[in-house]
């Protein structure tokens, strides 16, 4: 049987109301819009927010990158590129430089982002208050009174346990000096790429019905204290095995025969990039 | 109509987010402006936000000398209900507006409350024309510095529109449509600076 589905999957009314709830969010930075959050062709908590946020913005004229913390090639972002490549007919790329929507998992991509880009990204749990206050409704009113002293407490106890503000992503951050707002689950490392960001970045959590954004230019403060403050992690005297990147985001790798760590870029198309750059260099001197 | 509801809203919606996340850059709808054939008393541009913005799921108001042909108008294109303007999710004050009476439709409509600040109305405002200038000076978020910009409205507008956003998050944003097809968003994060007075 063959279906024919909507240009980008969704009917016009909802990406109608997935609009309306994206300007209110630009509007109001860091401001957790509720929206009526579609039944989407993958579960719940595997990146329906971000994917509603593309569909309801992505035109024919659009390129779209899809990352899964830093691989281009992961089967979630594999099958959520392949879902709306066949819906809307767009042209796909690994290259962050060539895109207009990003859409990512836990990552924000080494190459700076432009100001024709939109970074979308996928939110699983998008307060940062709910680890104390499991009430919707009291969330929603510590938010209105600026009432943060629970967050400040989070961190507080972190450093009294561990001697270190101890949330390795998702640390939270303050946007424009009024909502304390969940990052999504990027490492510490790409907070401060979120401040003054050249591109638009909106944050979908399908699962918990939220659309929020931190329009560009905008202030983005990441929580801390000032005998604590926020460190990211550090990857001194570290490189990528592959192609040799210092000051990126790495991942750790152990091998278990030969007992060896070692490192290699987390973002994977940065590398690849990278590589190839190395061997075309290499020709030209070989040549 | 020749505006395709899907393609031509999209590329329109893409230019109001482009708008709305960069206060001061002016965007053109005008080859989606071209598709709409109907004289229903406001802008082709406004009927293209209507279509966009408008379904049975929220309510609109139109401020105009023609307000029942308009009305009448936008509620058969978008099934949308008309509502007064305290209730109104979307405000439309067109181009034959009295002098005043977009400073006294501001001081009127939702700004929503402190705990639902998405709650409040979002004003589309025909202009005689918004370009580039040095008349309003803006800052805020999504401004890398500062954005300079004119707005041929007249009346005490920037002052009501300060006053309703002064306590943020609650307040209203705007956005302006000229005749050129030219678009220009406001959210309530913007300052205006005119002429040495912060509004």
């Amino acid at each position: 049987m063959q279906i024919h589905y909507n240009f980008a999957f969704f009917d016009e009314g909802s990406k109608r109301e997935i609009r309306r709830a994206t300007l209110k969010a630009i509007a109001i930075p860091g401001y957790q819009v509720p929206f009526a959050s579609r039944e989407m062709p993958i579960a719940r908590g595997w990146g329906t927010g971000g994917l509603q946020l593309t569909l309801s913005l992505i035109g024919k004229d659009d390129v779209l990158k899809v990352i899964d913390q830093g691989s281009d090639e992961s089967v979630n972002a594999v099958n959520i590129k392949k879902l709306v490549m066949k819906t809307a007919g767009i042209k796909t790329t690994e290259e962050t430089q060539e895109a207009t929507i990003i859409q990512s998992r836990h990552r924000i991509p080494e190459i700076p982002l432009t100001e024709g880009q939109i970074l979308v990204l996928q939110v699983p749990l998008p307060e940062p208050l709910r680890d104390y206050e499991p009430s919707e409704y009291n969330t929603k009113r510590l938010h209105a009174e600026k009432e943060y002293s629970g967050a400040w407490l989070m961190l507080f106890e972190q450093i009294m346990k561990y001697g270190h503000m101890a949330s390795d992503f998702d640390h939270p951050v303050m946007v424009e000096n009024r909502y304390v707002m969940a990052p999504s689950p990027i490492p510490r490392f790409d907070n401060p790429k979120m401040h003054y960001s050249k591109a638009l970045i909106l944050l979908g959590a399908g699962r918990e019905k939220k659309i929020y954004a931190v329009p560009p230019y905008t202030k983005v403060v990441s929580l801390a204290f000032d005998d604590y403050p926020f460190e990211v992690e550090s990857f001194e005297d570290k490189h990528c095995r592959l192609c040799g990147a210092t000051g990126v985001y790495l991942d750790e790798l152990f091998n278990e025969e030969t007992g060896e760590t070692y490192y290699q870029c987390n973002d994977t198309s940065y590398c690849l990039s990278r590589l190839n750059e190395q061997s075309e260099s290499r020709g030209v001197q070989h040549g | 109509m020749k505006l395709d509801f899907i393609h031509d809203i999209q590329r329109a919606y893409r230019k109001v987010v482009d708008s709305m996340s960069r206060p001061g850059l002016i965007t053109n709808l005008k080859d989606e402006a071209a598709k709409v054939d109907l004289e229903a008393g406001c802008f082709p541009s406004t009927l293209v936000l209507a279509a966009m913005l408008l379904d049975t799921e929220v309510t609109f108001k139109v401020v105009s000398e023609k307000e029942e042909e308009t009305t009448r108008w936008i509620n058969q294109l978008t099934y949308a209900k008309a509502d007064a303007a305290e209730r109104a999710d979307f405000v439309f004050v067109l181009y034959d507006k009295a002098e005043d009476e977009l400073g006294q439709i501001l001081r009127r409509v939702k700004t929503g409350s402190l705990i639902d600040p998405h709650d409040s109305a979002t004003i589309i405002v025909e202009a005689d024309a918004v370009t580039d200038g040095c008349d309003f000076k803006l800052t805020g978020s999504g401004i890398e510095e500062a954005n300079y910009v004119n707005v041929s409205v007249n009346g005490n507008w920037m002052e009501v529109r300060q006053q309703q956003n002064a306590e943020f998050p609650m307040g209203v944003d705007l956005i302006f449509v000229d005749k050129n097809h030219h678009l220009l968003c406001l959210p309530r994060t913007t300052q205006i600076l005119s002429e040495g007075r912060k509004l």
